[in-house]
């Protein structure tokens, strides 16, 4: 097994046939495909990639988990804390914003941050782009993405009944959010 | 005015201290005099050493270096977010260098001294062409550099740019290729690899060279004191050489450590 594992800057020899695509942990330069983590290469479809175990900082397109710890008439403010199923060690954390527009694909202009977050709520987001200096930019514009765990005022986890309501198993009572399709169903 | 930047949260120790000076200090037949082969090794060998990755364990990625009297923890914090407000699009790499008190012949001051920012500068250019900065945008890197035994300011550049390495390749940074890092020394007409703080201050000039021999190429150089231009080269090539065997330790310990944590 040794052998199998590379170190940063060791040639990874590649078989006979088209040259693979470089994914992550593996660049090329010079002509020659070399690692840059210590790991064991291996093949997803064509691209040749080091899996990398260690905590990462959100890219476009990773899927993150976060609390919303700030709330705005525009934007709902989330503490990014798991990055593509990675949890970042404690004190990491990174800052997204979910802003009104992309809370929703649909009625877009009909979205009300209050009805969708409260703060607290665990929610599921996709990352749009590195945003500005301070955030990244998050969206909950998909059946998936949304809340997926939120207490009530009476301090019970709810469950969600619809695509915008969640009820309270104590009182019975219903408070909105954008619900994520719970997984499985 | 002393009292105006006493240091009142620390223990403070006596304003000025010197080694205890031995009778026979002076006159040992041991001491190296001018025009004498090196004492212990010979000209082109460096000290024994030792080197593990992931010490430290709340640190994302650390390393341990002891090269005979010179011992540097490293501990590797981070990707996390930029507390800058300007957005950057390539990463940053921070490091800082922390003498204890005890690690040099003369009792360091925690704060008062600038020699430990000088050698966080030589650290940080050795190590940053070597770092994959381009995939880390608006974050930050930390590196922090403790020097527990000192014995020669130019081996503790080389070992601490060694441990860096060491400790971002554990914390699961991507890099280029590893740095090795090797010092050496003008002494008279002869060239010293790896200097102690003696042999340091019996040379004329002083030179460390830092590089990724994995890829050939070199990342940092940094000569002080004077040197010919043809010493200069010679310095080098000697070091070039010998960073080619830094390499292969840092590579060994690397992959024993990858090897028990599987």
């Amino acid at each position: 097994m040794s052998s199998d594992i590379v170190l940063p800057g060791q040639p990874i020899p590649i078989p006979r046939g088209p040259i693979p695509q470089v994914g992550s942990g593996v660049y090329s330069r010079d002509g020659t495909v070399r690692a840059s983590l210590i790991g064991v290469p291996s093949y997803a479809g064509s691209t040749l990639e080091i899996k990398r175990t260690r905590p990462r900082p959100p890219a476009p397109n990773s899927v993150v988990l976060g609390s919303v710890t700030r709330l705005s008439p525009l934007q709902a403010v989330v503490s990014i804390n798991v990055v593509d199923g990675v949890p970042l060690p404690a004190g990491e954390e990174f800052t997204g914003v979910i802003r009104v527009q992309d809370v929703r694909a649909t009625e877009k202009d009909k979205v009300k941050i209050a009805d969708c977050f409260r703060g607290g709520d665990v929610v599921r987001g996709l990352v749009l782009s590195l945003g500005d200096a301070r955030s990244y930019y998050v969206t909950t514009a998909r059946n998936d993405l949304g809340v997926i765990f939120a207490t009530s005022e009476a301090g019970a986890t709810m469950e969600p009944v619809s695509w915008q309501e969640m009820r309270c198993p104590k009182t019975g009572k219903i408070e909105k959010r954008k619900c994520a399709k719970p997984e499985g169903m | 005015m002393a009292q105006s930047n006493f240091d009142r949260r620390r223990i403070n120790g006596p304003e000025e201290s010197f080694q205890p000076t031995f009778e026979d200090d002076d006159d040992r037949e041991t001491r190296w005099k001018p025009g004498n082969p090196r004492i212990g090794r010979g000209a082109r060998d460096i000290r024994p050493i030792f080197l593990t990755a992931g010490l430290i364990n709340q640190a994302n990625g650390s390393a341990y270096i002891e090269t005979e009297k010179t011992k540097i923890a490293c501990a590797v914090y981070g990707p996390r977010q930029s507390k800058s407000t300007t957005y950057n699009e390539k990463g940053r790499l921070n490091v800082e260098v922390k003498f204890s008190p005890f690690s040099c012949t003369r009792r360091r001051v925690p704060i008062r001294d600038a020699e430990d920012r000088s050698v966080a500068v030589q650290i940080q250019q050795a190590l940053v062409p070597a770092v994959r900065l381009e995939l880390l945008p608006k974050s930050t890197i930390d590196i922090f550099i403790t020097i527990i035994e000192n014995d020669g300011i130019e081996g503790c550049i080389a070992a601490g740019s060694v441990a860096a390495s060491a400790a971002l390749a554990d914390a699961g940074i991507e890099m280029l290729g590893l740095v090795a890092s090797c010092s050496a020394a003008v002494v008279g007409k002869e060239i010293w690899l790896d200097p102690t703080e003696e042999e340091g201050k019996a040379s004329s000039g002083t030179l460390i060279l830092a590089g990724m021999p994995a890829l050939g190429t070199i990342t940092s150089v940094w000569q002080s004191g004077s040197m010919t231009p043809a010493d200069g080269i010679k310095c080098m090539e000697a070091c070039q050489e010998r960073y080619t065997d830094i390499h292969a330790v840092i590579a060994q310990s690397l992959l024993d450590n990858a090897q028990n944590n599987t």
